[in-house]
């Protein structure tokens, strides 16, 4: 086990320095805004055009500027200087960070509570009015983008604009704090942004859960433990769930991964600054270190979850070894 | 081309000096040949409610603190609310500045070289400097913003006729600049090099003038870029909230501006009444429908620094809520520019039958229609001196293209008739050319609802279209203002006030020697000798109707090169919750917080 997480660690380095290379190049190539004149104001001279190219180190050549970023960034762990706001990206980042951990884990939550018994009863009730309706509402909610959901939970449930005033809205989390200084006030002002970003993950998580059941259901040691006496409860907990929810763990590590590297949609529907939103602005200001910053941590947590994911599966699964 | 726009921008803030000039010295407001002054549709109120705090629900941050680097609207607001410059503007008066930290108007040498301004004792700085602002806080911001820690955007093209300012700006490290002198702690002398202290005196109202305390930021200076953005000392009656080093904390960018008192301020030595104890910005609020019904909907609350409320929500508001809404003039105009260097937008007969053949009415309707603005037929736009000589709402409609906001068919197939004589392939009054011109309009509302409006018009004069969607910043900075992106429209460009001056509106944008290789503003690329040569002239025209009358006729010419279709000046929605009396300042179009007070 332990050469294994070596060399997944190993590999992850590999891939974070493949991950930096390929984000720069796409900066380079696309058609983006010229940072250094989005900050000469109107009429720029080409004098002050060059003193802030400076400034911002885009007048050396881009392998150049890349081996520096590298250096910054593997000895002294610094990501460089945001463009647009003039402050650290990593005090940026990990500003931010709170806000989107606290999102990504308050939806998981939901999902799986939500998501897996769902899943458990449609399997259950297999071709039933109860798998028909769950499984409709699920496609109905896999098929509602999450921005559009956001906005319409805004309309109906927030307490500044909803018909049906009963969650926190737009402006409770930024006028709330840290989920570490006020928790009180920010597990309010996310239980909306919650609910809506769950939405869609406890439907696929339904629908995966269902299909596994009821797959395994239909094999011959839940037969023989039915055969045994057992009770069905215990069958269906003991050896149908326990199997079936295993691939799940697969999906969940990346699903969460994904989202601590930001949820975009639901950050920017609802106004938590997180890391989601910071490179929603970051990609729209040009402003490349803030870009670099928030996809190297968003590859970093996938990386990270699917190789806690891989450990967790020798566990689940005995057959499972590294 | 570098010296033409020194010289354009120098003659017209000549000219703009002229009008503050009579404006301190005289009451009769109208010296500039006609009452151009922007008011507000919200008037000051005499007396407020003193107290309260608001919300500001903004969709980005400002561009900088730092009264050195500050240069956009948004910037502004925060700026004119926390610090104080040597002279500024009353929110309903956006022509005639005001002595701010000055006692008076600027004292003018006989030679033009010398100017003189006396400043107010009892300002002080906020925590935790502390002490009263002297002459030499003045001279070290103006020195520090010629520095390449500092890089100003305007400080060389408006003070770069200082004695000892740097010939190249923000290319070097401080020194002093020996034409600013202060004989006294309450007086400041700026020694010119040219006969340019009028047009530099109103350039006195620019925030390069708020004071910095050298022995407090030089530190911060001696960074590049400077960090006193983080760290900003204010002398107005507001300032963001600081720790006791002086750190901003109650800015985290792109989160949150947390606007406090200043202790130090006293009111005795300003004419703001600063209601309010204290605004906290609320950044990230990019949905203006949202953030526009929220503050409709909600209470202690102001919107939007990303321009209007959607068409939708600002006609309901228009019907509901309209004492909570205030129109300011953008004192703009916002046009689709052809490149007169690509075919086949090179001939005048092409140009002037897209102009004809578009509804303008229609592309306004994608801002919100007539209660956004008035259509465009010039670029004069309301509330700019010599709009009225060029014609008012009618100027330029004697040309038959401009003359119906709707649009002509038979005067486009006219002119495009008159092309094909000259060699354009035209088919039954539609141009039938085969290549596909590359038409860069931006991605965000409302800017893209108006380029597909325009590119289904076009498109019905036989164009055919390479449209392009990019977000604005990419639009200006990698396309519209590059020439060699070869861009042939631009349906997404407009053109803004610096100050009050129709020179200001017309120089940079249609001059051809201001053509720049990257930054360009002349988005049609239209160089025209003649137009060229009567700018140059017109530019030193005084301050009056004569000025007013040559660049109204400017303006003429340059329509009659149809360059660009011009078709709105528009005016900027605010809105305000209910229990809000929202002040904006025509100035910077947005709302004035010193002014601006709970009910």
């Amino acid at each position: 086990m332990i050469p294994f997480i070596i060399r997944r660690l190993i590999w992850m380095v590999a891939l974070l320095l493949i991950i930096s290379f390929l984000t720069f190049v796409i900066f380079y190539t696309l058609p983006s805004a010229d940072p250094a004149l989005l900050r000469a104001g109107k009429q720029p001279t080409p004098e002050l055009v060059a003193t802030i190219r400076q400034q911002l180190g885009l007048d050396k050549p881009f392998y150049v500027q890349y081996v520096k970023y590298l250096d910054r960034l593997v000895f002294h762990f610094d990501f460089g200087y945001s463009y647009q706001n003039n402050v650290s990206v990593k005090s940026q980042i990990f500003d931010r960070l709170p806000a989107t951990g606290a999102l990504a884990l308050g939806g998981m939550l939901v999902w799986l509570l939500v998501g897996i018994p769902i899943g458990i009863l449609a399997a259950l009730k297999h071709g039933r009015w109860p798998d028909k309706l769950a499984m409709g509402a699920a496609l109905v909610a896999i098929s509602a983008p999450v921005y559009w959901l956001g906005l319409v939970s805004l309309y109906l449930f927030s307490d500044e604009l909803g018909k049906f005033p009963l969650f926190k809205g737009q402006g409770a989390y930024p006028s709330s704090g840290n989920i570490f200084t006020n928790p009180g006030a920010v597990i309010p002002a996310l239980i909306l942004p919650c609910l809506v970003l769950a939405a869609s993950f406890a439907a696929v998580y339904a629908r995966f859960m269902r299909g596994n059941l009821i797959e395994v259901m239909s094999e011959d040691y839940v037969r023989t433990a039915r055969a045994k006496g057992l009770r069905e409860r215990r069958v269906v907990l003991r050896h149908g769930v326990r199997s079936a929810i295993t691939p799940i763990v697969t999906i969940l590590g990346l699903d969460l991964g994904i989202l601590l590297g930001g949820a975009i949609l639901t950050e920017s529907v609802f106004n938590i600054p997180g890391v989601g939103r910071l490179a929603f602005d970051s990609i729209q200001k040009s402003d490349l270190p803030t870009v670099q910053g928030t996809v190297l941590m968003g590859a970093f947590f996938i990386i990270l979850l699917n190789l806690v994911v891989d450990v967790i599966y020798a566990f689940l699964d005995p057959r499972v070894r590294y | 081309m570098k010296r033409s726009l020194k010289w354009t921008l120098a003659a017209s803030m000549l000219a703009a000096l002229a009008m503050f000039v009579a404006a301190c010295g005289s009451s009769n407001k109208s010296s500039g040949g006609s009452s151009t002054a922007v008011q507000t549709q919200q008037t000051v109120p005499a007396t407020a409610k003193q107290g309260g705090k608001l919300t500001y629900l903004a969709a980005g941050d400002v561009d900088y603190v730092d009264p050195g680097q500050t240069y956009y609207t948004f910037g502004y607001m925060v700026l004119y609310a926390t610090n104080r410059t040597l002279y500024s503007f009353k929110p309903d008066d956006s022509v005639n500045p005001v002595p701010d930290l000055a006692t008076g108007k600027p004292e003018i040498s006989a030679d033009n070289k010398t100017i003189t301004v006396h400043i107010k004792p009892g300002v002080k700085f906020s925590p935790p400097v502390n002490r009263e602002v002297t002459s030499k806080d003045i001279k070290y911001a103006f020195e520090r913003s010629f520095t390449k820690q500092v890089p100003s955007g305007y400080a060389g093209t408006y003070f770069g006729s200082i004695v000892g300012a740097p010939a190249k700006p923000n290319t070097g490290n401080y020194k002093p600049i020996s034409g600013i002198q202060t004989p006294d702690d309450h007086t400041i002398v700026f020694k010119l090099k040219t006969a340019e202290a009028p047009m530099v005196s109103q350039a006195l109202v620019m925030p390069i003038t708020a004071p910095v305390p050298k022995e407090y930021a030089q530190k911060f200076d001696q960074k590049s870029p400077s960090t006193y953005d983080s760290h900003v000392v204010f002398t107005g009656p507001y300032m963001i909230k600081n720790d006791s080093t002086g750190k901003l904390v109650g800015r985290t960018p792109g989160k949150t501006i947390d606007i406090v008192r200043n202790p130090n301020w006293s009111k005795s030595t300003d004419y703001r009444p600063a209601y309010l104890d204290e605004v906290v910005i609320e950044e990230g609020n990019a949905d203006l429908t949202v953030a526009s019904r929220r503050v409709l909907n909600g209470t202690a609350s102001l919107c939007c620094d990303a321009g209007s409320p959607p068409a939708p929500v600002l006609k309901q508001a228009v019907s509901r809520n309209k004492d909570q809404l205030i129109f300011v003039p953008s004192g703009g105009t916002r046009y689709i520019a052809f490149n007169t260097k690509v075919k086949p937008f090179d001939n005048l007969n092409v140009r002037k039958a897209i102009i004809a053949g578009m509804d303008r009415n229609a592309l306004r309707l994608t801002r919100g229609g007539a209660i956004l603005g008035d259509v465009a037929s010039g670029w004069i736009p309301p509330g700019i001196p010599g709009f009225e000589e060029a014609g008012g709402l009618k100027q330029n409609t004697d040309l038959d293209y401009l003359a119906k906001p709707q649009g002509d068919p038979a005067v486009a197939a006219k002119y495009m008739n008159l092309a094909a004589k000259q060699g354009v392939p035209v088919q039954n009054g539609k141009y039938a050319g085969t290549q596909k011109l590359l038409t860069i309009a931006t991605n965000a509302d409302p800017g893209k609802k108006t380029a597909e409006v325009a590119q289904g018009q076009l498109q019905n004069l036989g164009f055919k279209l390479n449209f392009r969607i990019v977000p604005q910043d990419t639009l200006y900075t990698k396309f519209c203002g590059v020439p060699k992106a070869n861009v042939a429209i631009c349906p997404n460009v407009g053109w803004f006030k610096d100050f009050a001056d129709p020179q200001s509106m017309l120089d940079a944008t249609f001059n051809g020697n201001n053509i720049l290789q990257q930054g360009n503003v002349n988005w049609p690329q239209l160089n025209d000798p003649a137009i060229n040569a009567a700018m140059k002239k017109a530019s030193i025209v005084p301050v009056g109707k004569a000025r007013n009358e040559a660049w109204a006729k400017i303006n003429h010419m340059i329509a009659e090169q149809a360059p660009a279709v011009p078709w709105i000046w528009d005016k900027t929605a605010l809105v305000a919750s209910k229990d809000v009396q929202g002040v904006a300042n025509g100035y910077y179009t947005t709302h004035d917080l010193s002014f601006t007070s709970m009910k």
